[in-house]
């Protein structure tokens, strides 16, 4: 495309010379050359608009000519055959070319364009002319490349959550290596992770709960990775206020830490005392986690953006040790339980912390030996599942 | 899950509404009346009809894909009136299948609840207003523009339910194997022509909500992506005895508090204005 554009500038030089005498030319909002068009007579007057108002050539007599930014932004024709549009101009015949279909609406009556205001460069455009419009998405008026960037999300909201949910907040930092291409180190906490209601409703009442793998908690999560911005855009807000926003894509890998329910809270009656007993999780170790995401960056002058993401994190799950024990360390602790031994004196594996199984907590009279049971059965039966954690991100950003 | 979802949507029409409306300075208003200026499409005073697909953004014990035709009047650029109907053409999700049949043979839980979100959509009718304050433009593969709106959809109607319980078998075929319909071969499910689980049905009134963009293609072509929350009261029984339903007897009663139940959906569209 860049050389057709490049043999387009060419042949339209003398062109946009002879424009310069005469009509300015309306500009296109796409470098994209407009299809052929038939040409027609010049209408009396604007028409009601219809999906959109048809373009109308300025009648007056020539203009000032715009500034040689517009000149370059306007289109030019490809080959001979796609003519007509700017290259040509023929300003004071009544057939002369129709505008491209996604040119602006030029009134009869707009405004003369001889006040320096009107002629002032807004970004490089003569955006007080009416009689000339830009690109269709200008240039982006913050570059990205060689640019840092902190993103704080306080929020991030798990969406997919059948058997768990998550809420917690993230941090990232990505460096702009090129304007749409980027590296990414992120890390986030989940300052609420529990399994679903839903999961607990069929406990209750069928008697069914997801397999430990597929209910498995990410408590905190740090990878690498890349970020890509293939679009970009600008949109209006009521009328009255632009946006510009990227869409970015983004990719990584690393490592979480998981955790699962092992007893979720229960009231706990101890000599005609009841004790409410906050939900147990087991430490279930780390694992590697990957993550896809995309989403918005709205940027707000040349420092601030808003970042709203949907992320996918992918992480493997197998669950068959629970606090480091195993099965086999579950079987003797539920023994020496029954038996009313020391934990202390068995043969568990070096990772097993049987003292998180032992002991009553002071506040709730709670016996920690009760939960050697459940413990037991998260890993009496190993799964596994790969998990997606389908989450919203909302957050900020800062770039310097 | 659902709850949140709301609030996602909730978070997502908010921040992209709320900031762009501060924050701007004199040249950026110069470029906006440049945007305004540039509109190619002006809906405002349009009709459009618009054909829908839905799927389901999240699936626990029911499964709902949407089929539906609307037909909309532009007041204004970003104003509408809406009035949509079709039909959801609904199924139990492997997880309910299973959980029926163990919970046959589940014997000792003699006394048991309803499941909540068992109610299936149907026929559906809705009508609403559309917001769309966002008029934006997309840079595609940098020389093709896109022009888009961003919208936010609220309304309601009424829709045909249905609700087939995985708890209540009136009639036990088989209880190890799980099997509560007249299927022939007790291997294939596929052989049974009905089942004998407690069916209901209601008309129920239903609101809607949705976030979206309407993409604009050639000069009466659109293509609509959106996120839309159906949403109906549940309705379930509590405290089920195994024995009287077994029997073929109504038993429980009503829940006091049954809830909503959202269906969060996303639907892909294509609109065409005249």
């Amino acid at each position: 495309m860049r050389p057709i554009i490049s043999l387009a500038l060419l042949v339209a030089a003398p062109a946009l010379a002879l424009a310069q005498a005469n009509v300015p030319a309306p500009g296109a909002e796409t470098s994209v050359p407009p299809p052929p068009v038939q040409a027609q007579p010049k209408p009396e007057a604007p028409s009601a608009p219809a999906t959109r108002p048809e373009p109308v050539v300025p009648q007056e007599t020539p203009e000032p000519a715009p500034e040689a930014d517009t000149a370059a932004e306007a289109p030019a024709p490809a080959s001979p055959e796609e003519t007509p549009v700017v290259a040509e101009p023929q300003p004071t015949q009544p057939d002369a070319p129709a505008t491209p279909e996604d040119a602006p609406v030029l009134a009869a009556e707009s405004p003369r364009t001889t006040e320096a205001q009107q002629q002032r460069l807004v970004h490089g455009a003569p955006l007080y002319n009416p009689n000339v419009s830009v690109h269709i998405v200008q240039k982006k008026r913050f570059a990205d490349e060689g640019h840092h960037e902190f993103a704080f999300f306080p929020a991030t909201v798990q969406v997919n959550g059948k058997y768990t949910n998550h809420a917690g907040s993230a941090l990232q930092y990505i460096y702009h290596l090129q304007e749409n291409f980027a590296f990414q180190l992120m890390g986030q906490y989940n300052w609420y992770s529990n399994e679903s209601d839903f999961n607990l409703e069929l406990i209750d009442k069928v008697r069914e709960q997801a397999q430990a793998a597929s209910s498995l908690l990410l408590v905190w999560g740090a990878q690498a990775g890349v970020e890509v911005t293939p679009l970009y855009g600008k949109f209006a807000f009521l009328n009255d206020s632009l946006a510009q926003f990227s869409v970015v894509l983004s990719g990584g890998a690393g490592l979480g830490s998981t955790r699962h329910l092992i007893r979720p809270e229960v009231a706990n009656e101890v000599d005609g005392e009841t004790f409410t007993v906050p939900a147990r999780f087991g430490d279930t170790g780390t694992k590697f986690l990957g993550s896809v995401g995309g989403g918005f960056r709205l940027q707000f002058g040349e420092h601030y953006a808003l970042r709203m993401e949907v992320r996918d994190l992918i992480y493997t799950a197998r669950v068959d040790k629970v606090d480091g024990c195993n099965l086999a360390d579950f079987e003797a602790l539920e023994a020496a339980r029954a038996g009313n031994q020391d934990f202390a004196t068995l043969q568990l594996s070096g990772s097993c912390k049987y003292e998180k199984f032992d002991g009553v907590d002071p506040k709730t009279k709670k016996n920690y030996r009760e939960d050697i049971i459940l413990g037991r059965d998260l890993v009496a039966e190993p799964s596994s599942d790969v998990l997606n954690n389908i989450s919203f991100y909302a957050g900020f950003s800062i770039l310097f | 899950m659902n709850a949140r979802t709301l609030r996602v949507i909730a978070s997502l029409a908010i921040s992209l509404a709320a900031p762009v409306a501060s924050a701007q300075d004199d040249d950026e208003k110069v470029l906006d009346n440049v945007v305004v200026r540039n509109r190619l499409f002006e809906p405002g005073g349009h009709l459009e009809l618009s054909l829908g697909v839905g799927l389901p953004v999240q699936t626990h014990l029911t499964a709902h894909y949407f089929f539906n035709v609307g037909v909309a009047y532009n007041l204004f650029n970003t104003f509408a009136l809406e009035a949509r109907a079709g039909y959801a053409a609904s199924r139990h999700t492997g997880l309910a299948r299973s959980i029926s049949e163990s919970f046959l043979d589940r014997q000792d839980k003699k006394v048991t609840d309803e499941l909540e979100d068992l109610w299936e959509m149907n026929l559906h009718g809705v009508a609403g207003v559309r917001w769309a304050p966002i008029y934006g433009k997309l840079s595609l593969l940098s020389d093709l523009p896109a022009h888009f709106q961003a919208y936010v959809w609220a309304g309601g109607g009424l829709g045909s339910f249905q609700r087939n319980s995985v708890i209540q078998c009136t009639q036990v075929v088989d209880r190890e194997l799980g099997i509560c319909d007249d299927r022939a071969v007790p291997e294939d499910r596929g052989s049974a022509s009905s089942d004998y689980w407690v069916k209901e049905t209601r008309v129920a009134p239903v609101v809607s909500a949705a976030v979206g963009f309407r993409f604009f293609v050639l000069n009466k072509h659109g293509v609509r992506l959106e996120l839309r929350d159906w949403v109906f009261r549940d309705a379930y029984r509590v405290n089920l005895l195994r024995d009287d339903w077994e029997a073929g007897r109504e038993t429980g009663e009503p829940a006091a508090s049954p809830g909503f139940t959202h269906l969060v959906q996303f639907d892909l569209g294509y609109t065409f204005s005249f």
